[in-house]
């Protein structure tokens, strides 16, 4: 009887433990073993799992992301082609003015630091200072660092990290280099957890990879919309508002479905898009002219991907 | 092939300068001629000009073979005139320097009793007695000169400061008579040393050679108090720092550090240091360690005093600057980039991206005045447009579809065109026009296209180009 207790007791201390690494609100039976025999169990940690976030507006992504854009800590964004770098860092960017704004409302003029691996500004182009204007950045307050390698830039983005005057850090690192591994990511979430900065994982023409990121958005471009016309009506042939389709590839909430974002840099914040376009992109699935995707260096020991499709197997007999 | 310089054996043997290498040969079978390379000798020389750094920071560079060392106000650091030249010389003589040395009162008189005579120290008011004696060659003058002189019974300086001038300047130029005032301090001769001379600095000579960065760092805060002192007095703070440290053997160390505000505060100017020590860590050998480390302010700015509040906390500028200044003490001056938007139609040079030059701009109050800047611009761009084959519509239609790194791409929307001139009054005519077209494709890329040149009026065959993709 006795024995069964302690296993019990250990049992729930162990979840309490993986409840606090994971930052999350505890799961419910520890919740309601704590409330029955609160002796067990050591207290003020609770204050401690409120997060700071930054509400979007969005009632899909803000459910996905528990309330909002965390304040503190890391996030990753990926693009799987080069050629959707666009798209990808059109969302960073206006997560990064979203940071910066909420950073001026509370009274602080804080500036963004975009630190870049020089391959991947190379390879999807390089920031336009006029274009992150029209975006909605300031570009008065925005600095770039172009570092030669992934551990130049992994060590510049720690050193930014322990400085608490950025509004928001973006480390944009090309394909899944081998020395931004599990521990590494961890290294920033916890530093940037710390130093209390957002760190934005920008992971260009990457694959799927485990880490330490509170969330993980796979972003595709989608068809903007029209321009609208005084009218009501649209104008038709032109191209609005930018929009993403975003793909939640790591959360701690269940994401539903594919969301659908379109960014007004006027107003500086996200819109949903109307639910009869969002409907109809998910429908069209298959692209007309698909590539075959060809991931960038990846610093893991696999195999070459064979190129070409294959349509059918050889005859076992 | 002729021979250029000798060392003492060979010219006892009786070699001389110009003689030809086979002719030398066969006068010593055994000689041993080496290739001449005036580009190591000059780099000799120019560290051998670092090293004398430890002596005065006025090193001149004189000829090929010459240093010229203005050790005004120097002296008494060394233990007076002959101290000092006793200590040049033995020093030079463990290096494995052969050298010879004269302290004057005029550049010219020091350069002949150097090369032609055997003073050491020449007071002033000496200067005639010690000229007179000497050829004529070692007033600097040009080979024909000398020649003339010397063909007309001139052939020391004692005889032309007895000849009468005017006849002299008449015959041989006015340069004869600029060289001979020179040379007895009655015309002004300056010299330009080979580096500024920084405004502030400090030094510590030690008795021990230092190996350790450790040390290094820490005497490097020291040598930033003692800096700070006199940087204080003048109420300024630097921006540009070099560290000179002298190796035992004779190398000199130059490294830079540049600060993104006006410092003054030891712990980051050290601090400066060590990111920059650590950058160069590999160029920066030991050896035996150094002997004399410098600290110098090279380029110093006002500093406005600000107060801080009780509770110690610097403002909020600072630390950004202290991150700034680390990494570009790591990584280069250039490395950290701060956007600039210039007034141009070309998008090129309509915004780009330039080192940081102004912190407080980065945190301070947001700029009143907005320039007009066109909206529609792309998040990202490329430095060179690259080449697409496209089909569109001739002359000025939007593209329908196009190839672009190896993939098909169908326009779905296009804006456009916008038309963007070159700018002739940088360019010069006859650039062709570009027409930008904003396009999306299927999938929803939006991306930057434009066609060079108009149909008919500028080009045959218009280039498509992509110059950028938007969000």
């Amino acid at each position: 009887m006795a024995e069964n207790a302690v296993q019990r007791q250990t049992i729930l201390s162990l979840r309490d433990t993986i409840a606090r690494i994971e930052n999350c609100s505890l799961p419910g039976i520890v919740r309601t073993a704590k409330a029955a025999d609160a002796a067990g169990f050591r207290r003020g940690r609770e204050g401690t799992l409120h997060r700071k976030v930054l509400p979007l507006g969005i009632a899909p992504l803000d459910d996905v992301l528990k309330g909002g854009l965390p304040l503190e800590g890391m996030m990753e964004i990926r693009n799987a082609e080069t050629r959707d770098a666009g798209a990808a860092a059109g969302f960073v960017a206006a997560l990064a003015v979203l940071y910066q704004q909420e950073r001026k409302e509370k009274g602080h003029l804080a500036p963004v630091l975009w630190i870049s691996q020089a391959l991947a500004s190379r390879e999807a182009g390089q920031l336009y200072a006029p274009g992150l204007k029209s975006y909605g950045l300031d570009p008065e307050r925005f600095l770039f660092v172009s570092a030669r390698t992934v551990k130049d830039a992994l060590w510049i983005t720690e050193t930014a990290l322990s400085v608490p005057v950025f509004a928001a850090v973006v480390l944009e690192i090309r394909g899944n280099p081998a020395c931004l591994a599990l521990s590494e990511s961890r290294r920033l979430h916890v530093r940037a957890g710390a130093g209390g900065v957002p760190l934005l994982l920008f992971r260009q023409a990457g694959e799927e990879e485990a880490s330490s990121a509170f969330f993980r958005f796979q972003i595709k471009p989608a068809p903007a919309g029209e321009r609208p016309l005084p009218d009501g009506s649209v104008l038709c042939g032109s191209i609005d508002h930018p929009a993403f389709h975003l793909l939640v590839e790591k959360s701690r909430a269940y994401a539903a479905a594919d969301i659908f974002l379109e960014w007004n840099a006027h107003d500086r914040r996200f819109y949903p898009l109307d639910e009869r376009r969002s409907a109809a992109l998910q429908a069209n699935g298959q692209p007309e002219n698909p590539v075959d995707p060809l991931s960038a260096s990846a610093g893991r020991s696999r195999r070459a991907q064979p190129l070409g499709r294959l349509l059918a197997f050889a005859r076992a007999s | 092939m002729r021979l250029v310089a000798l060392d003492t054996l060979a010219e006892r043997i009786g070699l001389k300068r110009g003689q030809g290498a086979a002719e030398a040969r066969a006068m010593c079978p055994a000689l041993d001629v080496i290739a001449a390379d005036p580009a190591a000798d000059q780099a000799f020389l120019e560290g051998l000009a670092d090293w004398c750094d430890r002596y005065t920071p006025l090193v001149a560079l004189d000829g090929k073979d010459g240093l010229f060392l203005d050790i005004t106000g120097c002296a008494h650091l060394h233990g007076g005139e002959k101290g000092l030249i006793s200590d040049v010389l033995s020093r030079l003589f463990s290096l494995g320097v052969e050298a010879r040395a004269t302290v004057s009162s005029s550049a010219g008189l020091s350069w002949a009793a150097a090369r032609y005579g055997n003073v050491a120290v020449i007071e002033p008011g000496e200067a005639d007695r010690v000229l007179a004696p000497l050829p004529v060659a070692a007033l600097r003058l040009p080979a024909e000169t000398a020649a003339a002189l010397e063909r007309v019974g001139l052939k020391q300086i004692g005889d032309l400061l007895e000849a009468p001038r005017p006849p002299l300047a008449r015959r041989f130029g006015s340069l004869l008579l600029l060289r001979l005032d020179q040379a007895r301090g009655e015309a002004d001769e300056p010299l330009s040393p080979r580096l500024p001379v920084p405004s502030f600095s400090a030094e510590r000579r030690l008795a021990e050679p230092l190996m350790d960065e450790e040390y290094i760092l820490e005497l490097t805060r020291h040598l930033a108090k003692d800096v700070r002192a006199s940087l204080e007095r003048h109420g300024e703070g630097g921006r540009l720092f070099e560290l000179l440290l002298f190796r035992v053997d004779g190398r000199v160390f130059r490294v830079r550090a540049h600060a993104a505000i006006p410092l003054n505060d030891a712990d980051r100017i050290a601090a400066l240091f060590r990111e920059r020590l650590q950058a160069v860590h590999d160029d920066l050998d030991a050896g035996y360690g150094f002997e004399i480390l410098r600290l110098a302010v090279l380029r110093s700015e006002r500093l406005d005093p600000a107060q801080q509040d009780f509770s110690g906390v610097p403002e909020e500028s600072q630390p950004l600057a202290a991150f700034i200044d680390k990494v570009s003490a790591r990584f280069g001056p250039d490395c950290l980039m701060q956007a600039s938007l210039a007034e141009s139609h070309l998008p090129e040079r309509a915004g780009g991206f330039a080192a940081v030059r102004d912190v407080a701009a980065l945190m301070g109050s947001p700029a009143s005045e907005d320039k007009a800047f066109p909206e529609n611009r792309p998040l990202r761009i490329f430095t060179h447009p690259e080449r697409v084959e496209a089909t569109a519509e001739v002359p000025d239609g939007a593209p329908r579809s196009f190839n672009w790194r190896k993939t098909q791409y169908r326009v779905a929307r296009a804006e456009g065109p916008e038309r963007i001139a070159a700018e002739w009054w940088i360019d010069g005519e006859g650039h062709p026009t570009r027409d930008y077209f904003r396009v999306e494709d299927q999938e929803g890329r939006r991306f930057w296209l434009f066609r060079e040149g108009l149909y008919g009026r500028e080009v045959a065959a218009a280039r498509w180009f992509m110059h950028g993709v938007f969000a």
